[in-house]
């Protein structure tokens, strides 16, 4: 197992390598430069722009920039400049990292959390009014794009006379030291956006956790436990669940890379201070390096991800296993 | 009290300094806006903003920005600004000037008694500082070098003693005075960024960058930096000494704090709005009515249409150097574009788009700009399908083939792309409605839609046929030249007019007669001191812009801000323009 | 009700599946639902009273017109009143006053505007009013056209791409996330590299590039279907993660392993062995991937790369109705996001349905 697991960091080198030059030439696609975008103010001339080229390297060619940064990261971890903020682009995403992984494993942990055990019981209890209503929730859910559904969240609170409309503070905590009230204050905020940005994962995994329980209870190992005489508990637990988790962690670990492009829309729509927007900001100005570092970043987490799933898998469902 | 600065400026300056006695401190009372329905407000209270998106740096010169700038003009002011209500020129840092007679030789006398947010004596120091080490240098990225540049020689700015600065023109350039709203900045705080202080060109882009400590902000606006939140909120807090006061004497800014809450979605906006949590927005037309709604069945705001001078009008231009040979000839020809006009249904447009919240546009000036406009209107036409089919056919563009399009030539038919902002509450519709109307006379459009980031970089490229576009109004035509003088920077239209290298003369030989015209007169207009020859030249520029059309433009959108009825004292305020800053008279109720 | 002939005393598989479909009472409201959808996709042309692109000047934001049979206190065929639109000179919104003195009589199988069904030109409409008068049955958008052609013409573009879209990607995944998992080793090890670079493929540069690549001439729905295309080229790379860790878990079941011993061939083990065991599991995200084709386009459309004018589609539709005024001053816009749920709820009623039926071993 440990000498897989290292194979597999190993592994990840060359694939890291692979896309960062993949995302590289695809950032290059774009026609135009990061000039461009100036070029409506009457201040900015093509001198003004011909110096910027120069100075943020624009002029040489893509193979150099490239060749740059990629020496720059490997030899002083240091992930090139963000030409729009005018700073290191680690400090540029380091300002946002804290919300969004926070909210990521809040949105993460709501879905997860109520999608398994509704499937669950959408699974033992098929034919049920409850279920019936579950499984119609979820169909809304998947029905609602997240934006129309955090737009429609927002009128409602509105239309209560709330004033917590977007946002993961009020105002004036914004910026206030922490305290209890601050952290009340948070929580009055954070509902809409984990329901805005988690509703849509809760409908599929839900209806992913119904079918492959529904699958697995049809085993023969299922039939042997209870033939056993084990109570049901345990075969529910020890068993099936165990069993039908599988494609789930699957699944999961194809979520981490979402902590940065699947809340762009969301996050835009409810303000809220997460990196995202930033990915989306850099890749139509060409902030070319900042874009890079935060592809780079999704697709870390995805090989991670990949990783801790393919281990979960081998511990959750002992029929896998590793060479 | 100060104001026709202009027309006399040394009488004036005499008399300014008279009446002050040599006193050391002197404020600037502003007063004399009863018609805009300003009064005398009281200290206090925290007036909250919007900002689209955060702010990319803290150094007004180190990034182009639009968030920056709504920031920056809180916490800076340049040497002079405008008026609130006529946009002329007024006293800001600079108390007084002179004009040499061949108008070439600007001397400001600096305000005495201003200081710094941080205590430091504001003074003559500061200002060539400002403009020789940062606006003048060509490497700071929001700098602007090129309009310090006349006729490829260098304005000279120098200290003539602690409250004088001079500038020396190479020639005369009667806006001139209107560069001089640019912000001042500190030179204690921002000398180690600059050449003076040893460092490279390009180093004072790297100042203040947006994690930078709030006391490294200094600045004399009516606020300053208090703290700054990523991607959630800036907060101002005011200037103890700032230098102006209202007509009882308080002191100005009235509000003990400014927010801005960064929300990029408009509709988070309005949401925010509504629930009370931002205290200003500026709005379209489209969002009007449900406002307004509101408003009159008693929600605490009121929403205020105003036909503020600056906006930005939409128009359709034809690349007269398309790709297509054939298309490029057509779209070349005055004719091809009036008999377009005609198709073009302005009064569906104000009313479907912008809920007649919109007016006939000017041609290059805004109507409310009542120093350079000259009417227009009967040039603009009537909708007219009819008569545009006819003159389609007259220039023997018909459709022979029975297909419903016409023939540009035989076996092509008159078919063209429009470019237009997907990303837009306006052009899309707009978009539609063209494409519709122009389909009737049988003209096909195809519609392309892009980001709206990517409009003018996109017309600047020249790969596209039709365009839906928008440049904002300014209070002088000078300040437009690279848009309407053929041959200018942003006149893309006609690409092939603009020369090889920035400064260049223009390829003359390939313009129409009219945009010779044209040229001419805003090369003349730029050099010549007398108002009224300078109004003569630029009345004829719009008739000429009217007729030839090489832009048509649609509508002047009205500019619509809703306000909470906490705050007193509201003037409307489109977003960045340096010199033009009210918010120092808002105040809580 | 079984075609099947039936002297054997054990009925076929797939009529047993059938049995056990027509139990589920949901799945056959799904199924009918949605060939009620396919349907009026198809017949759009016929069933909208007006041409897509037809701008009623004048009549914008018009409310649904309701169907009346009483004028007067006189019960008569049906018909609609029409309504005259006014600014309010304060707010500016759009009044739109009902007009009750004259019905205007809604007519069946009238002459309208003219199209093409199938290639053959017709001017056939199900229903119409007269010259002059308007019916629009649930209303008009901001330059007047009327909401229900939209809707229905719409769907012709939301119904189909999901389906192709679905179809590319899980061709692929299945087939490329089974020869991993079954082979294991370096074909697992190289498939599965691909698939990592694919997965972390950055989507929103590639779409960015080819919106400025792709011409405008294009028609719009050829636009979208490659775009369509091009996604599901990309996308079927999470879908063969999963069927991996489940050939995986699979590979050492004793029905596998038995007919690897009885020497069956390997694509045919992965396919008729391994691959059934997972139909519930692709049924089920097969249509949980629709509902994402379906309102993926609104935000190409962002980007200029979707559906355009003056083409259109629920997601396009539904784009219009995510503001604040739209949902408190006009609010039928929403409609077209009514439609987009029932499509779902049918998709994933009749794949429940599905899953249930192809489930030999159920209780």
């Amino acid at each position: 197992m440990l000498t897989y697991t290292l194979r597999r960091i190993l592994g990840m080198i060359p694939t890291l390598l692979v896309i960062s030059a993949v995302c590289f030439a695809v950032i290059k696609l774009q026609p135009g430069s990061f000039t461009d975008q100036y070029l409506e103010d009457p201040r900015f001339t093509r001198e003004t722009a011909a110096a910027i080229s120069r100075q943020l390297g624009l002029d040489q060619p893509a193979l150099v920039q490239y060749g740059r940064w990629l020496w720059g990261v490997v030899t002083r971890l240091d992930f090139g400049y963000s030409f729009l903020q005018n700073r290191p682009v680690v400090s540029v995403i380091g300002d946002l990292l804290g919300w969004t992984v926070f909210l990521s494993l809040i949105t993460l942990l709501f879905s997860w959390l109520v999608a398994v055990p509704l499937g669950l019981y959408t699974a033992f209890n098929r034919h049920g009014w409850p279920a019936s209503i579950a499984n119609f929730l979820g169909y809304v859910g998947l029905a609602i794009p997240d934006f129309l559904a955090a737009l429609l969240l927002v009128a409602l609170v509105l239309q209560l006379g709330g004033t917590n409309v977007g946002g993961l503070f009020s105002p004036a905590y914004i910026d206030a030291p922490w305290s209890w009230a601050k952290v009340a204050d948070l929580l009055g905020h954070l509902w809409i956006p984990v329901l805005a940005l988690g509703l849509e994962g809760v409908a599929g995994l839900m209806r992913q956790m119904r079918a492959s329980t529904l699958d697995v209870l049809t085993q023969d190992y299922i039939r042997t436990a209870r033939a056993k005489g084990l109570p049901q508990h345990r075969v529910i637990w020890r068993h099936a669940v165990r069993n039908a988790i599988n494609p789930l962690i699957s699944l999961a670990g194809l979520s981490l890379p979402s902590l940065i492009s699947g809340t762009i829309i969301v996050s835009i729509v409810l303000s809220l201070p997460t990196i995202g927007p930033l990915l989306y900001d850099s890749l139509l100005n060409k902030d070319q390096y900042t874009a890079l570092t935060l592809l780079m970043l999704s697709a870390f987490l995805l090989l991670v991800g990949n990783l801790l799933a393919d281990l979960a898998l081998a511990w959750a469902d002992p029929r896998v296993r590793y060479a | 009290m100060l104001k026709r600065t202009r027309s006399m400026p040394r009488l004036l300056g005499l008399v300014t300094l008279a009446l002050l006695g040599g006193a050391l401190a002197a404020p600037k009372k502003v007063t004399g806006y009863g018609s805009l329905g300003i009064t005398d407000g009281k200290p206090g209270g925290t007036y909250t903003l919007v900002l689209g998106d955060s702010p990319q740096s803290l150094n007004y010169y180190g990034v182009i920005d639009n968030n920056l700038g709504l920031i920056a003009q809180q916490l800076f002011d340049g040497l002079v600004e405008f008026n609130y209500a006529t946009y002329k020129v007024e006293p800001a840092l600079a108390e007084s000037w002179t004009i040499s007679p061949d108008g070439k030789v600007y001397t400001f006398k600096l305000r005495q008694g201003v200081k710094w947010s941080d205590g430091q004596t504001f003074d003559a120091d500061d200002v060539v500082f400002t403009y020789d080490q940062i606006i003048m240098n060509p490497e700071a990225r929001a700098g602007d070098a090129a309009s310090f540049k006349l006729d490829g020689k260098q304005v000279d700015v120098k200290k003539v003693d602690a409250n004088t600065v001079q500038f020396v023109l190479p020639r005369p350039s009667p806006a001139f005075l209107l560069q001089m709203r640019s912000f001042i900045m500190p030179k204690h705080k921002l000398l180690k960024f600059s050449q003076e202080g040893g460092a490279k060109p390009a180093d004072i882009n790297n100042a203040w960058p947006s994690n930078v400590a709030a006391a490294e902000v200094v600045g004399t606006g009516p606020f300053k930096l208090g703290s700054y939140t990523a991607g959630q909120k800036v907060t101002l807090v005011k200037n103890p000494n700032y230098w102006k006061v209202d007509g009882k004497g308080t002191k100005l800014p009235y509000l003990n704090g400014l927010d801005f809450l960064i929300i990029r979605d408009p509709q988070a906006q309005v949401a925010q709005f509504l629930a009370g949590n931002v205290d200003q927005l500026n709005i379209s037309g489209a969002q009007f009515p449900d406002l307004k709604q509101r408003e009159v069945s008693g929600a605490p705001f009121k929403v205020m249409r105003s036909t503020a001078l600056f906006g930005s009008p939409p128009f359709v231009a034809y690349n007269f150097d398309a790709k297509d040979a054939a298309l490029a000839k057509v779209f070349s020809d005055a004719r091809f574009r009036r008999a377009m006009q005609s198709a073009l249904n302005r009064p569906r447009i104000i009313d479907a788009v912008y809920n007649g919240l919109a007016s006939l546009p000017g041609h290059g000036v805004a109507p409310v700009n009542k120093e350079w406009y000259t009417n227009t209107t009967k040039q603009l036409g009537t909708f007219d399908l009819k008569a545009a089919a006819a003159a389609l056919d007259a220039l023997g563009l018909r459709d022979t083939n029975g297909d419903g399009v016409r023939e540009i030539s035989r076996g092509k038919n008159l078919e063209f792309d429009l470019t237009y902002a997907t990303d837009s509450s306006v052009y899309p519709a707009i978009a539609t409605i063209l494409q519709n109307d122009f389909g009737k006379i049988g003209v096909k459009v195809n519609l392309r839609g892009i980001l709206a980031k990517n409009l003018l970089s996109t017309g600047q490229s020249g790969n596209w046929e039709m365009i839906l576009h928008a440049f904002g109004d300014q209070p002088d035509p000078e300040l437009r030249k690279p848009i309407w003088q053929p041959g200018g920077a942003l006149y893309y239209w006609h690409r092939s007019l603009q020369p090889a290298k920035d400064g260049d003369r223009p390829n003359v030989a390939r313009m129409a007669p009219w945009e010779k015209e044209i040229y001419t007169i805003f090369d003349d207009a730029a050099t010549t001191t007398d108002r009224s020859k300078r109004k003569a030249l630029y009345t004829r520029w719009q008739l000429l812009f009217a007729q030839n059309l090489p832009v048509t433009p649609i509508a002047k959108p009205e500019n619509i801000g809703a306000i909470s009825n906490k705050y007193g004292n509201y003037i409307y305020n489109l977003g960045v323009i340096p010199g033009y800053n009210p918010v120092p008279l808002i105040y809580q109720k | 009700m079984t075609a099947l002939p039936a002297p054997t005393s054990t009925p076929s598989p797939w009529a047993l599946a059938w049995r056990r479909y027509r139990k589920s009472r949901l799945g056959v409201i799904g199924g009918w639902l949605l060939i009620l959808l396919y349907a009026s996709a198809l017949l759009a042309p016929f069933l909208a009273p007006y041409s897509i692109t037809a701008q009623h000047e004048g009549l914008s934001y018009q409310p649904p017109q309701r169907l009346h049979i009483v004028h007067e206190g006189q019960v008569r065929t049906p018909f609609v009143y029409g309504f005259k639109q006014e600014r309010d000179p304060v707010t500016f919104a759009r009044k739109n006053v009902e007009d009750r003195e004259t019905p205007i009589p809604v007519q069946l199988l009238v002459r309208g505007e003219p199209y093409r069904f199938l290639g053959v030109p017709t001017t056939l409409h199900l229903f119409g009013v007269p010259e002059g008068a308007y019916f629009f049955p649930l209303g008009t958008d901001q330059l007047g056209r009327d909401l229900l052609s939209r809707t229905l013409v719409g769907g012709q573009v939301s119904l189909t791409v999901g389906v192709i879209g679905v179809l590319i990607s899980f061709t692929i995944g299945i087939l490329l996330g089974g020869v991993s998992g079954y082979f294991g080793g370096w074909v697992d090890n190289l498939i599965q590299r691909v698939v990592e670079v694919l997965l972390s493929f950055p989507r929103l540069p590639i779409l960015l590039a080819l919106s400025t690549l792709i011409p405008a001439r294009w028609p719009s729905t050829w636009v979208y279907l490659g775009i369509v295309a091009v996604l599901a080229l990309i996308g079927w790379a999470g879908l063969a993660r999963v069927v991996r860790g489940q050939v995986l878990a699979a590979r050492g079941l004793e029905y596998v392993t038995a007919a690897q011993a009885i020497g069956a061939r390997d694509l045919r083990v992965i396919l008729r062995h391994i691959t059934p065991n997972l139909s519930s599991f692709l049924v089920v995200t097969a249509t949980l991937a629709l509902p994402g084709y379906i309102l993926g386009e609104s935000a190409l459309s962002f980007l200029g790369l979707g559906i355009k004018e003056p083409m259109t589609s629920w997601g396009l539709l539904l784009k219009d109705a995510q503001n604040f005024q739209t949902l408190r001053l006009y609010p039928w816009l929403l409609i077209p996001g009514l439609f987009i749920f029932l499509a779902v709820l049918a998709f994933n009623f009749f794949g429940d349905a599905l899953r249930d039926a192809a489930d030999t071993q159920s209780r």
